[in-house]
């Protein structure tokens, strides 16, 4: 596979069609992809989609029932966990109990034999990179969750491992220090260069903090690419409707031209670009077309929207002030009463649209991505 | 119909049936004493044995006069300064405390990997026959057992002519300290596991893992992270065995053929044989004193907490 990022690096990370099969359940089906050096990918995907079955072949806590899993250039298949350099954070953080915040950071270098005189000394500088700086003498059970999150990274990253592994280890965390973290993360990564994976069903988690973004959906990779790629390209109707809030209007497909398509509902013509180049569309199948909730556009009337390519009315039906955006569904009779989510994101400076109310709403045909079904 | 039995199961209704019961025998206006209430039995039993501790003092101070075979009816220390001094007693009293020190220390090795396999196993079958393996000897109970081991070991047993076979000479294998203390071992290693198996149990398998990934290979896994863990288990393991070991009568009795006394058939033998109540007294309270001090060394090392008692500090 191609590095798409452009950059020369090494590949660091090489799975190549690794499958794990539970007694006749495939948890993860042929995986394959390459991460070069230095990079920070997440895997995405809902719960069960197999990120952390992946996570746990690639940390060595089990053998892949096919394929293979590289790392810098060696194949790892008959290194156990011990010997593997790679540095891994709990989705539930599994720091002992019984050490205090120094000794969990200081057991990896322990283990590896350091020169005893060295280890303090680098412990605190560890601790000192997750702004735990003086904490070290404290037992974990008298650490806040984020605090003792930290120790558990400060583990992972004191003994340089080739590989950073992240098992949704933010998942607990409250919404507020859970983005904190995430730019933390961002931070360390960028400031120590070490290469990561981060397992994740946040999508707003993946889009901020990664290089690169791989959706899984039922053990099998969906897509690979770099967050703004991965939300504005999805390559199919699941990655399109599991990234963003995005309507799918299903159609016959009437013609298709080059990287054009359109699609019919009802009476409307709805044209679009072709979403998945591997699979296009074919002319008197069945497709959906995908729009996101931010590209249309919401307006009393429909003069006010003169400049798309598509105008319908519709009416709302429902309107939900989130802060910093309004979310309307609109129904729209010209599509045999489909609702359609729309985002009006300047909730300040608008008049909300109570339900009932007639409106207009629009969009640009190079918004619309059609799909098969 | 089910859907309402599991969303209010069973159990629920009897304590409703329960409840109304309490209330109704026992008026929310003495709700206040419930806990004393509650407390009352265990009082009950704890002073039932005060009285008889100071029933055995009582007994321990006073002598036997050999001609009529009466205790004195004056006060006398001349018991407990026979305890200490009659070198049988102290050969007894060595013997039980190293012989109780040594099965401890065997039954826990011994237990600690079998107590790991039974928790951590992944196969539901594997569990199952490792419990029932241990509770099996449970209900055979320790006098049945010992004489099972009499006639395995013996000068005719299984063993014996088993190495009859390979043309091996018959071995001693019964009525030695060695053998009391096997019998010890193999009648404790249920009670060590069936403690060990919680504490292991509390130890989330995630953590070995993550020992693993930071470098750890079980060896050091084991070390640093699972023993001191299961600490509390350990400890109350210990404590357990050697408590048992140290007080017991039937494996001294019938594995050492009454070679190998240990401080409880020294007691009975006072009692029973000699009919000399005041010494047996006095050994009885010193077995109590060496149990409590036992107790107590352990419990100034580790502290009670590593018992896992006291509020859990999370
Ligand atoms: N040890 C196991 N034995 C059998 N099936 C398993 C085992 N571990 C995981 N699975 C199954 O494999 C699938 C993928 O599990 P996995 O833990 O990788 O999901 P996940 O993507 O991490 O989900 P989540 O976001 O909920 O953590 C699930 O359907 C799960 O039931
Ligand atoms: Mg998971």
């Amino acid at each position: 596979m191609q590095d798409v990022t452009g950059s020369a690096s090494p590949i660091a990370v090489s799975v190549r069609d690794v499958g794990m099969v539970y007694d006749g359940f495939h948890a993860v089906k042929s995986a394959s992809f390459d991460l070069p050096a230095g990079k920070f990918l997440t895997i995405l995907g809902p719960s069960g989609s197999g990120k952390t079955t992946l996570l746990r072949l690639i940390a060595g806590f089990q053998a892949p029932t096919s394929g293979e899993i590289v790392i810098n250039g060696k194949a790892v298949s008959a290194v156990p966990a011990h010997q593997r350099s790679i540095g891994m954070v709990f989705q539930k953080l599994a720091l002992f109990p019984h050490m205090t915040a120094a000794e969990n950071v200081a057991f990896p270098l322990k283990m590896r034999r350091q020169d005893a005189r060295t280890i303090p000394e680098r412990v605190e500088r560890y601790l000192d990179l997750v702004k735990l700086g003086g904490y070290g003498g404290r037992r974990i059970h008298e650490l806040s969750g984020g605090q003792q999150q930290r120790v558990a990274i400060a583990r992972a990253l004191v003994f340089e491992p080739d590989l950073l592994l992240l098992d949704e280890p933010l998942a607990a965390l409250d919404r507020k220090l859970r983005e904190e973290m995430q730019l933390e993360f961002r931070r360390i990564q960028r400031e120590l260069g070490v290469t990561t994976i981060n397992v994740t069903h946040d999508q707003r988690e993946a889009l901020v903090v990664s290089d690169e973004i791989i959706v899984m959906d039922a053990g099998e990779i969906q897509q690979k690419a770099q967050p703004t790629r991965t939300y504005r390209n999805p390559q199919n109707a699941f990655v399109a409707n599991f990234i963003g809030v995005t309507n799918f209007i299903s159609g016959a497909v009437r013609s298709v031209a080059g990287s054009n398509a359109v699609l019919a509902h009802s009476a409307v013509e709805i044209p679009g670009i072709v979403g998945d180049e591997r699979n296009p569309p074919r002319a008197g199948g069945q497709a959906s077309g995908a729009i996101r909730a931010e590209q249309i556009r919401i307006a009393a009337n429909a003069r006010s929207l003169s400049g798309l390519d598509i105008v319908l009315e519709g009416s709302i039906r429902d309107a939900i002030f989130e802060g910093e955006r309004i979310v309307y569904e609109v129904c729209v009779p010209a599509l045999a009463g489909e609702a359609l989510r729309v985002f009006d994101h300047d909730p300040v400076d608008h008049v909300q649209f109570e339900p009932g109310a007639a409106v207009s709403i629009g969009w640009n045909s190079r918004d619309v991505l059609v799909f098969n079904n | 119909m089910r859907a309402a039995r599991t969303a209010y199961p069973l159990t629920w209704r009897i304590m409703d049936v329960l409840e109304a019961f309490a209330a109704f025998v026992w008026p929310t206006s003495f709700r206040r004493a419930i806990p004393y209430l509650l407390l009352a039995p265990a009082l009950l039993l704890v002073g039932l044995l005060v009285l008889g501790l100071i029933q055995i003092g009582d007994l321990s101070l006073r002598t036997l006069d050999t001609s009529t075979f009466l205790l004195s009816e004056n006060y006398t220390l001349a018991n407990y300064r026979k305890a200490l001094t009659e070198p049988l007693f102290v050969v007894v009293a060595t013997r039980s405390l190293t012989g109780s020190l040594i099965v401890t220390v065997v039954t826990l090795i011994f237990a600690f990997p079998y107590a790991y396999l039974m928790v951590r196993t992944r196969s539901a079958g594997l569990r199952k026959f490792l419990l029932i393996a241990l509770f099996l000897p449970f209900f055979i109970g320790q006098v049945v057992r010992a004489y099972g081991w009499l006639i395995i070991l013996g000068n005719q047993g299984m063993v014996n002519e088993a190495l009859g076979l390979i043309g091996v000479a018959p071995l001693r294998l019964l009525y030695n300290y060695p053998a009391v203390l096997f019998g010890l071992v193999q009648y404790m290693l249920p009670f060590a596991v069936l403690m060990l198996a919680p504490a292991l149990t509390a130890i989330p398998e995630e953590l070995e893992t993550a020992a693993a990934s930071l470098g750890a290979n079980w060896v050091h896994s084991f070390i640093h992270v699972v023993l001191p863990l299961a600490r509390p288990g350990l400890v109350g393991a210990g404590l357990v065995v050697v408590t048992l070991s140290l007080t017991d009568f039937a494996m001294p009795a019938i594995l050492g053929g009454g070679s190998q006394d240990f401080i409880a058939n020294a007691i009975y033998d006072q009692f029973f044989r000699t009919s000399d109540q005041g010494l047996g007294a006095t050994l009885a309270l010193m077995l109590v004193a060496l149990g409590s001090l036992l107790v107590g060394i352990v419990f100034t090392l580790f502290g009670a907490g590593t018992l896992a008692m006291g509020r859990a500090r999370q």
